[in-house]
């Protein structure tokens, strides 16, 4: 089943710095390849052309390579310091959903495993070989092929469901957040979205560990009481880049206005780029290269956060901390700012500075104390020890680019931004326009990732997600309080959406849409969404299509794809893409534009007919 | 016997903002929370305890008070082993509201034998001094409509509160006693349902 919709033929990662010398074989530098099964000598064949090719091309045009073609795959390409990534697809896929899976697959590693470079040196390739295995494997299963498209959440049915109860998930939520560790969560239900406060992408990195530990509870769960308190909850540290920990840690009102800057920081290429209406109102309107003034009201509010990540970078991950052989926390501080900052936005950090200082002093005295206490409530976690370290480290360090690495990589972060410096520019839109607020960082990658936990609370399918501050586990009193005020609640839900029977899939209308919903990264569709749900199914196939065309030509607005037997209507704008195609009624077309024929009228019952779905296309 | 724990379901009724979930959340966690939104739907909370000698976890359902989450609460109301009748005591119309709430939990609890059915009546907010409703009248209530035991509760103070659940679960066992019914039956129906759904949807 899940064969049928697995898009990813090829992947793999090599790192460059394994193979510099000519007698070196290529099969040191390959990380991890998928398919495992295949033959190494297959494997260094690919690696070595793609290497070979990718860096070649990136050195000629300067610029970042994204896709490569080759026979009947195409590549999508990313290239950091030393690692070389290269997933390869279908050619039929679309180039934007290729390069967006790889860019997904890439993020989501760094999510729950910090710096790539760090986490090769910190873990076995074995380790990490499952881990790939793992995220690729989550990327791609599961859901039906209009959701591969458009990389969309997968949401709860939200038309059987009573929309109180979206309103008590919300709700659950809120209280949580009255814990002023608590940066934000989600909650979900089997394996999708009931409710979430955090940005789509970050929903979907948070899922991963949910369905892991899903997994791993129903299978030595036999007939527990219902009271399953204990070992219901559970921890991970994960790594938040810098722009996801300044949206969480904005005042809520500013989120709006943030949204104009996230999507800058990836490429136009992608559809999130479209999708915010404000934040292409926002381009137009204010120069979208110059982060500086219509950006600095904001810069405010967050220099605080970008002080916490000074401190909190220098330890390495902080779950292995303590067993780090590799990298010692650094004796001597580096001065702060040697990663070749702006100087002005050193000075304003230090000005920050101070405010920092009040503004956390408590934060970190609170969990040195509860350090020594023992988090006796909740027993069974091991991944309770991270947190209450990295307390201990974040206290007042200085800034150091990237922890524990040395000098070496130094240089190579001195590389990219002369390359991010070109390409703002103007050279090339492929990989991604300076974030908002920190010229020098620019990729996700390439930013420090500023490590933060994650909180697990399960009740049954249920599951409440919070990214709370590594200092919340070993702080008794806060975790206690969120535990018990949302507990009932929690219950309560779980009931509530257990009982709801999952919907008769309906009789399939005279006409099937998708609507995909870009801002919160949503889909709305008539078509059977179960896995494995006909890949060749010709409407998703012209939704593909389509869906391409609207991420490479950004004026296009309206489209109509048609065979001899069937059409479907297209159409977007910054907040929504809609898909359309009416059964039966024979198509009057002679092959030759014709008023009378029926492809034209397809818009107008389209406004129609998705009207009683909520889409509202007037 | 002695060894054996067994799930009673408790419900609370009562119209909204008579202290529902305060009350619970006193007995479980105590703790309270002058703030709490309204509840919606229902919402609970296990807890363990021993009453005589019976070794007993009581899963404690809290329910929406307010007339617009009537269909979301409504579903819960079977399987209870008993039945809280919650008023306020500074609160008069909650308390002429008793009668329509254990209708309502009669007919949706789809109970068999409603005269033997154990209800308890809790006045609750006794911390309040402006009372509308005196303890008089409301014995009176219980003792017409069933010979009902009365507690007057206030979960700011936990009053009276833990002595109530014990109450509920003495009542409960007594009529499991007289009937010679094992309450385990309506646990093991619990656990079927949700496994079977997980399997069907996964």
């Amino acid at each position: 089943m899940a064969e049928l919709i697995r898009r990813c033929s090829n992947f793999f990662l090599y790192d460059g710095s394994k193979v510099t010398g000519e007698g070196d074989p290529t099969r040191e530098g390959i990380c991890y390849f998928y398919p495992e099964e295949t033959p190494i000598d297959k494997q260094e064949l690919l690696c070595g052309q793609l290497a070979g090719v990718g860096r070649c091309v990136s050195e000629l045009s300067s610029s970042p390579v994204r896709i490569l073609r080759l026979r009947r795959n195409k590549y999508a390409i990313h290239m950091k310091d030393d690692f070389f990534w290269a997933l390869g697809c279908s050619v039929e896929v679309p180039t934007v959903s290729v390069c967006e899976l790889l860019d997904q697959l890439i993020k989501l590693f760094c999510f729950y495993n910090g710096s790539i470079r760090q986490s090769y040196q910190l873990n076995s390739r074995e380790t990490l070989a499952a881990r790939w295995a793992r995220y690729l494997s989550h990327l791609q299963s599961g859901s039906s092929e209009l959701h591969h498209i458009f990389s969309c959440l997968r949401t709860i049915d939200s038309t059987n469901v009573d929309p109180l109860l979206l309103l008590k998930a919300a709700l659950i939520l809120q209280a949580c957040q009255r814990c002023p560790l608590v940066l934000a969560g989600c909650i979900l239900f089997r394996g999708r979205v009931v409710s979430t406060q955090m940005s789509p992408e970050l929903t979907m990195k948070v899922m991963v560990h949910e369905s892991e530990t899903y997994t791993k509870a129903q299978k030595p769960n036999g007939l527990s009481s219902t009271s399953s308190s204990s070992a219901a909850v559970c921890s991970t540290t994960v790594f938040l880049t810098m722009s996801e920990l300044q949206y969480l840690q904005s005042p809520p009102v500013d989120k709006d206005l943030r949204s104009h800057s996230t999507p800058h920081k990836d490429g136009p290429l992608k559809k999130t780029r479209l999708s915010r209406t404000l934040s292409d109102m926002a381009s137009t309107e204010s120069d979208s290269s110059d982060p500086g003034p219509s950006q600095s009201p904001q810069k405010m509010s967050f220099s605080p956060c970008l002080s916490e990540s000074d401190n909190s970078l220098f330890s390495p991950a902080p779950s292995q901390s303590a067993a780090d052989p590799l990298h010692p926390p650094p004796q001597s501080p580096e001065p702060p700012f040697s990663n070749g900052k702006h100087s002005h936005e050193a000075e304003e950090e230090a000005l920050e500075q101070s405010y920092y200082q009040s503004f956390h002093s408590n934060g970190d005295g609170d969990s040195q104390i509860h350090n020594k206490g023992d988090d006796s409530v909740f027993e069974g976690n091991s991944h309770f020890n991270g947190g209450g370290r990295e307390g201990d480290t974040a206290c007042g360090t200085v800034f150091d680019f990237r922890g524990g690495e040395s000098g070496n990589e130094e240089s190579h972060d001195d590389k990219e931004l002369v390359g991010d410096s070109g390409r703002a520019q103007g050279q090339t839109a492929e990989v991604g326009d300076p974030p908002p607020c920190y010229g020098a960082f620019d990729n996700p990658e390439e930013s420090p990732l500023i490590p933060m936990t994650l909180y697990l609370h399960r009740v049954k399918g249920l599951v409440l997600a919070l990214l709370v501050e590594p200092h919340f586990l070993s702080d008794t009193a806060s975790m206690e309080e969120v535990y018990h005020s949302s507990l009932a609640s929690l219950n309560g839900l779980e009931a509530h959406l257990r009982t709801i029977s999952p919907g008769a899939p309906g009789a399939q209308g005279p006409y099937i849409f998708a609507h995909f919903d870009c801002i919160q990264s949503t889909l709305t569709t008539n078509l059977s969404g179960r896995p494995g749900g006909a890949p060749e199914h010709p409407f998703v196939r012209a939704t593909s299509l389509l869906h391409l065309h609207f991420c490479n030509t950004e004026t296009l607005q309206e489209a109509i794809i048609r065979s001899a037997g069937a059409a479907v209507y297209g159409t977007r704008s910054v907040a929504q893409e809609t898909y359309f195609q009416q059964h039966g009624g024979s198509l009057r077309n002679s092959g030759i534009p014709n008023h009378q024929d029926s492809a034209f009228s397809l818009p107008s019952k389209a406004r129609h007919r998705l009207l009683k779905h909520g889409v509202n296309l007037l | 016997m002695t060894t054996k724990t067994s799930l009673l379901k408790v419900i609370l009724l009562g119209d909204g903002g008579v202290g529902k979930s305060s009350i619970m959340n006193r007995y479980v966690t105590n703790k309270f929370d002058a703030h709490l939104f309204h509840t919606i739907g229902v919402e609970f909370l296990n807890k363990d305890l021993e009453v005589d000698g019976h070794q007993v976890t009581l899963q404690i359902w809290d329910t929406a008070g307010q007339e617009r989450f009537r269909s979301l609460r409504t579903p819960f109301y079977r399987g209870s082993d008993c039945c809280l009748l919650t008023f306020s005591v500074d609160d008069n119309q909650s308390f002429l509201n008793l009668g329509n709430w254990k209708k309502e939990f009669i007919y949706y609890a789809d109970v068999k034998e409603p005269e033997k059915f154990p209800f308890v009546v809790l006045g609750n907010k006794l911390d309040v001094t402006e009372r509308q409703v005196s303890a008089e009248e409301a014995q009176q209530w219980c003792q017409e409509n069933g010979d009902y035991p009365y507690y007057e509760t206030s979960a700011k103070d936990a009053t009276n509160v833990a002595i109530a659940f014990e109450e509920a679960v003495r009542r409960v066992l007594a009529m499991d006693e007289r009937t010679d019914h094992l309450i385990p039956t309506d646990t093991v129906k619990l656990h079927r349902k949700p496994r079977s759904a997980t399997t069907c949807c996964s």
